[in-house]
């Protein structure tokens, strides 16, 4: 599919959108990128006012690229412009028109880096670890030196399932597990498999590709079109068409959800069907507690988690269905984090020039964490996880893992 | 673990209803499109300002100001249970230094040096009421383009207080943060945080005082730690300060707005931003639900109590069509002008057909439908969705918030017992 | 009385005023220029922005087709900075005759029309939001035009050639000395001042207006203000300027004009031009034409409403009144000489903007005959001042420069984005600005705020630098934010009646602009 100069996209409803604008400025007193530095004019410029501005082709203004893609002005518009959404697509025509850089193509292509990492995994890791590589990096790449970047693991989440012998349920979900779990964190989708097991749920683990968000973040569009039609076909393997499809990566299952329709806008039958069946894990969890039907033999966790909503789960506009569940293991002391953004917002924070942005945004955040000094901070986004870790020093770990743990998991 | 109460809406009224059945014990949802307009307003609170001649003693004169005004909504509430819920707002917002009486309007300068009649006001604004005259140097910062101080000093110099005492303003303007830039109010609250700078901003304003008594500034004396600027300003000054509210966003407003969310996390309860209420599901005479729309689907909120604080025309509670329809958008509860023309007006200064537009509702603030009766017995109206007030021109609307939001928690609650 | 002398007086500072300004300035007579108000207050500030191909008038008056195709290709070369060059597509939607579409093409290649037949799939491509069910379209080089750039830049044009412009100046007396005009006498509308200016000629260039300015000299013109209202959409629907393939009517055409797109027109009678007012009926046909080009039009946000006084002359007056040399069906140069027996006075009527060039070089031919001097018409090739580098300008130009501002120079008008140095330049062109006189020259208070967060920036300003008294600025701010209610009071519906509610919310709640001191 080629991109047209002046394509359909141009005239979504989310351009539509613009005229709902007022010009309140709500969104630019809740911008949390804004507020830190000028090289950011706020949500409601390079958003409903520069659309207006703005025509296929030719894009008027270079500063839409310091909009880190948070989506809190879209929250908390009354007025429901799509701010945030306005912003990814002149972002997008931004780089169609002038390119990416490499250093773009390849954050936003995690499989890329995680395959590339895995068979050399102890070696990755200490190059990221090595001050001396990363400054090169940074140099050369513009990955900042000091960005938070995941471990690489020798062992995928997919070679685990392979040696999975999962229960067998006439209750099944299909397991959306993202790149992360794939490529870093395999002990999520491996503790998501159990709690859903736990509960009497046979999981199904489709083989599965990036849905494309980080190729959107960074405007890449069309690579992530394909992409997320592809993943919505995988998501449907023969006989799950009508299953609950659970995510554990809140952005990723916001993409699904939403972003691939509204914003990209990606159409298949799959992915319209797949958008309509996502839950967030812990949605999920807490409708099953909600109906009764959540296990609850918890064992007391003894420990202060102080724990923070993300932004793209905030996004998915399902309130903080983490917290909920949480707050039903005993002895669990939770506090809960009550601060907009960590900074990191996917790949923004780790780009050379928009690193210190990111770290002030997160300052208040990670303030608050150090005043709080919590045996564990838990997050349900991974690239947040690595921000808050890299800034504050304390573990951070996804609020399932804690969930887990309760269940009798180690 | 299902929710007692749902509120659609996070501005004043709706976080008033929300605050006050949190603290009788109910859990509580806040469901709003986005912010309300409390991040704009200059969160000064008023009651009653102009009838339209001005009013000093707004609960004193509201039983006079209804008779020319019978479909107001305050003829809702007895002015005790206004009064009542203006002391619980004083008491709630002690942390802000709210300060004031319902009995008495202060008179307050304006951006652009009008004296505007309000009741209650933060502790950064209390030293502005000129009611009883004073002499006041008003500070303008260079390069922030909503303040105008030679303009705001001039009109405020004609300004004729009841009282007959003499108001006497001059100007000057500061420069701060190096030479003159776009001084975003934001980033400049922010900025004031900083002890060097508002100790730059203290020398400069000492140095050029003479022989004014007070010193009036723009509201951007920070956000989260106002109080503590405020405070070592006027030490460094030597002379009491006050903020002048600007058009939005409002630094005010936001600190009101952040206050009343912590109020209401620490009982417990949620504000949930972005979330479009689409519809509701019914039982008889009951709401069950009301069905919102998520990422990826729409679903079904259940409660036992509902607050509707979504607000007018302004916010999108009510939608004017170009065929001239007029719509209460979740409910469809029946909609009124509230007394106002048909067609509108020449003259700007009028009242135009929309501006006392809202919901018609009965003795318990619950909305209509079309055949005139409550369209449900769990769900109350409060704030600026009500028909019949004129708030900016009247100096009205956070009374009406106040009063209405704390009456529908009571019903609600009472309901609830 | 102060007193002036020049060759040629002209009444008159819409675009044909300025065109006979900077025709005769070229041709190295000395000029004045007054009007009654700002430059581009009447009907050329009042249009609908079409820089026309000549297509619309291809089938029912191929001269004026003609003339549109010659006169665009002209402006293009002269005065690229006062256009865009957006293009436009003929379309015959359902309700459009096939035939038509037929006769178009042929006429419009007969008139010297560059156009060209694009499949529907290409058009529906170009422009997603067209209808999809039109069934031909067709390529032609429309452009739209932004009227106060282009006659600001013929009056700087022409006062670089000695010409002086007189803004305010309302016409009050025309001096005549038996059966000839040797000049008028003009007030100045804000100090009350009269000035005498003595001319050879005086070239009546008053539009709709020009019947009561000849009455002034004594003779009738028979001009007939014809109304047409207009639509502005809060943003562009389409990057072309769309029109209705067939015989013109109301409300079809779309023209993208700067940040919106702008809906016209309706054409209605009129006793008196300055009857601007328009009537919901009239918003609502426009609103519903809208439908049948772009589907959803209604749904889109309606900014404002305003109408214009179109110069219309009957034929008869043509045909009677012509002098010497009648030169165009779409407008005419009358001679009072030849026509009334009164000597020193010419009358252009009629006409349209895209053609201002031509008219003023027709007007000016005879004012140069008259005068028995002057030289030959210049304009086919004098490039405008701004226009040097040939570059049209573009919709997002002023996002392009706000970007590259320097961060000590704040954006006034958000909206528009119009800075503090913008703001800055123009006002030190004269004294004496209203704030609309600024929105027409900078665009602040166009916007989708109608003027809610701007204009107390721009009248605070004015005041600290002393442009202003203090109860100038009060009353400057009344007069604009009442100017800006009358082209939103009759579409108060879905976003701009939110719009209009946080507007009067800020005026009257945070200003108390009700309750200032006078």
């Amino acid at each position: 599919m080629t991109e047209l100069a002046w394509g359909a996209e141009a005239w979504s409803e989310v351009r539509a959108s613009l005229d709902r604008c007022i010009k309140c400025t709500v969104c630019e007193t809740a911008c949390p990128v804004a507020a830190v530095t000028e090289l950011f004019p706020g949500p409601k410029t390079v958003g409903p006012q520069a659309e207006r501005f703005r025509t296929g082709g030719q894009s008027p203004d270079l500063s839409v690229d310091y909009c880190s893609g948070c989506g809190i002005c879209s929250r908390v518009c009354p007025q429901d412009v799509r701010i945030a959404e306005l912003n990814s697509r002149a972002r997008s025509e931004l780089k169609r028109e002038r390119g990416a850089p490499l250093r773009d193509q390849l954050v936003a292509r995690p499989g890329l880096l995680g395959r590339a990492g895995r068979p050399v995994a102890p070696l990755f890791n200490w190059a990221m670890a090595n001050s001396l590589i990363r400054w090169a990096g940074e140099r050369t790449i513009g990955i900042h030196r000091k960005a938070p970047v995941p471990r690489s693991t020798t062992r995928t989440f997919s070679y685990w399932v392979g040696h999975h012998v999962g229960t067998r349920s006439a209750r099944r979900v299909v397991y959306f597990h993202g790149c992360s779990t794939q490529w870093y964190e395999p002990h999520v989708g491996q503790k998501v498999t159990a709690i859903l097991e736990h509960n009497g749920y046979q999981v199904v683990i489709p083989k599965q590709d990036c849905c494309g968000l980080p190729l959107q973040s960074n405007g890449l569009f069309p690579a992530a079109r394909k992409a997320v039609t592809r993943l919505a076909r995988q998501l449907v393997p023969d006989g799950t068409s009508d299953l609950p499809v659970i995510a554990s990566s809140t952005s990723c299952g916001l993409m699904l959800k939403r972003e691939a329709r509204e914003i990209l806008g990606a159409d298949s039958p799959e992915l319209r069907s797949v958008s309509q069946r996502t839950y967030d894990i812990f949605e999920f969890l807490l409708e099953l507690h909600q109906r009764g039907e959540l296990r609850t033999d918890f064992k007391p966790v003894p420990l202060t988690v102080a724990y923070h909503a993300p932004c793209q789960q905030q996004n998915q506009l399902i309130g903080k269905p983490a917290l909920e569940i949480l707050r039903l293991i005993p002895g669990l002391r939770l506090v809960e984090l009550d601060r907009s953004c960590c900074g990191i917002a996917g790949t923004y924070g780790v780009k050379r020039e928009k690193y210190e942005i990111a770290m002030r945004v997160g300052e208040p955040l990670f303030a608050d964490i150090q005043a709080e000094g919590p045996d564990l901070v838990a997050c349900d986004s991974e690239t947040c996880r690595w921000q808050i870790s890299a800034a504050t020093g304390a573990t951070s770990v996804h609020p399932l893992e804690i969930l887990h743990r309760a269940y009798g998991g180690s | 673990m299902g929710t007692d109460a749902v509120v659609l809406g996070a501005g004043t009224a709706g976080m008033v209803a929300a605050l006050r059945l949190a603290a009788a014990g109910a859990s509580v949802l806040v469901l709003a499109e986005g912010e309300g307009g409390l991040p704009l307003a200059p969160a000064q609170i008023d009651v009653l300002g102009y009838r339209p001649q001005l009013i000093l003693d707004p609960l004193g004169e509201l039983g006079g100001f209804l008779e020319s005004r019978p479909d107001h909504p305050y003829r809702l509430i007895e002015a005790e249970e206004v009064g009542a819920s203006l002391e619980w707002f004083l008491e709630l917002s002690a942390p802000l230094g709210y300060t004031g009486s319902p009995h008495l309007n202060r008179l307050q300068p304006t951006a652009l040096g009008a004296l505007r009649p309000t009741c209650l006001v933060p502790e950064t604004m209390a030293a502005g009421d000129l009611s009883g005259g004073g002499s006041v140097l008003v500070v303008g910062l260079r390069g922030f383009r909503d303040f105008h101080a030679p303009l705001l000093a001039e009109n405020l110099s004609l300004a004729h207080p009841p009282s007959g005492a003499e108001v006497r303003a001059r100007s000057v303007e500061v420069s701060l943060l190096g030479d003159p830039r776009d001084l975003r109010p934001q980033l400049l609250a922010r900025r004031l945080e900083e002890r060097p700078v508002l100790a730059e901003l203290g020398r400069e304003i000492r140095s050029r005082l003479e022989q004014e008594e007070l010193v009036g500034m723009p509201a951007v004396l920070g956000l989260e730690r106002s109080h503590e600027a405020w405070q070592r300003l006027q030490e460094l000054v030597g002379r009491p300060v006050f903020e002048i509210p600007t058009p939005p966003p409002s630094q005010p407003g936001q600190r009101l707005q952040q206050h009343l969310f912590r109020a209401l996390r620490r009982l417990g309860g949620e504000v949930r931003l972005g979330v479009r209420a689409t519809g509701y599901r019914r039982a008889g005479d009951r709401l069950m639900a009301v069905r919102v729309v998520t990422a990826a689907r729409e679903v079904e909120i259940p409660a036992d109590h509902f607050v509707l604080a979504t607000g007018g025309i302004g916010t999108g509670g009510i939608t004017a069509g170009a065929d001239g329809e007029l719509r209460e958008e979740v409910f469809g509860a029946r909609v009124s002008r509230g007394g106002a023309p048909d067609q509108p007006l020449v003259e700007y200064m009028a009242t135009q057909p929309l501006d006392r537009l809202g919901v018609e509702v009965d003795q318990e603030q619950r909305p209509l439908g079309a055949g005139g009766e409550p369209l449900f017995q769990n769900l109350w109206a409060a704030g600026a969705a009500l028909a019949g007030a004129e708030p900016w021109r009247e100096k009205s609307g956070e009374g009406i918030s106040l009063a209405t939001g704390y009456r529908a928690a009571r019903l609600a609650g009472g309901a609830r017992a | 009385m102060n007193a002036l002398d020049t060759d040629v007086l002209v009444i008159g500072g819409g675009s044909t005023g300025a065109g006979v300004a900077w025709d005769s300035a070229l041709r190295g007579l000395h000029v004045t220029l007054v009007d009654r108000q700002d430059f581009a207050t009447g009907t050329s500030g009042r249009f609908h922005g079409l820089l026309h191909s000549g297509g619309r008038y291809a089938v029912k008056d191929p001269g004026s087709a003609r003339e549109c195709a010659a006169e665009n290709r002209i402006l293009r070369q002269v005065a690229a900075d006062c256009l865009e060059d957006t293009g436009g597509l003929f379309v015959s939607t359902p309700e459009d005759d096939l035939e038509y579409a037929d006769r178009f093409l042929a006429a419009a290649r007969a008139a010297g029309m560059e156009i060209e037949e694009v499949p529907v799939g290409v058009a529906l491509r170009d422009e997603p939001r067209l209808n999809p069910k039109i069934r031909r379209a067709f390529r032609v080089q429309d452009g739209s035009i932004d009227s106060w750039k282009m006659i600001s830049a013929l009056l700087r044009g022409a006062q670089a050639h000695g010409a002086k412009v007189l803004p305010y100046h309302k016409v009050v007396k025309v001096i005549r000395q038996g059966d000839r005009v040797e000049g008028a006498v003009m007030e100045d509308q804000r100090t009350g001042e009269e000035v005498r200016v003595n001319a050879g000629c005086v070239v009546n260039a008053a539009g709709a207006w020009s019947g009561q300015v000849a009455q002034l000299a004594g003779c009738e013109v028979g001009v007939r203000p014809g109304k047409g209202v207009m639509v502005a959409i809060n943003h562009r629907l389409a990057r072309a300027v769309l029109n209705r393939c067939h015989l013109p009517s109301d409300g079809d055409i779309i023209v993208p004009v700067r940040t919106v797109s702008v809906i016209g027109t309706t054409d209605h009678p009129v006793a008196d031009p300055d009857d601007t007012e328009c009537s919901p009926e009239e918003v609502h046909q426009m609103i519903e034409a809208g439908e049948l080009l772009v589907p959803g039009f209604k749904e889109s946000r309606a900014l404002r409403v305003w109408s214009g006084s179109r110069p219309l002359l009957p034929k008869t007056e043509g045909a009677a009144g012509a002098g010497d040399r009648e030169v165009s069906r779409s407008h005419t140069v009358l001679d009072h000489g030849a026509r009334d027996g009164l000597e020193g006075l010419v009358t252009i009527a009629g006409g349209k903007f895209t053609t201002l060039r031509l008219m003023a070089e027709d007007t000016v031919d005879v004012v140069v005959r008259k005068l028995g001097r002057g030289a030959e018409c210049r304009t086919r090739t004098e490039v405008l001042p701004g226009s040097e580098s040939h570059h049209f300008y573009w919709i997002g130009n002023r996002q392009q420069e706000a970007e590259s501002d320097p961060p000590d120079d704040p954006l006034i008008c958000e909206c528009e984005l119009v800075s503090q140095h913008d703001l800055d330049t123009v006002v030190a062109r004269r004294p004496n600005w209203r704030l609309d006189d600024i929105r027409r020259a900078l665009r602040v208070g166009m916007g989708p705020c109608q003027g809610g967060f701007c204009a107390f920036r721009v009248a605070g300003m004015l005041h600290q630098e002393g442009r202003y008294g203090r109860a100038e600025a009060n009353s400057a701010l009344r007069e604009f934010v009442q100017e800006r209610w009358k082209g939103v009071k009759v579409i108060s519906w879905g976003a701009q009646a939110r719009q209009t509610r946080l507007d009067r919310w800020i005026f009257e709640g945070v200003y108390d602009l009700e309750h200032l001191p006078e």
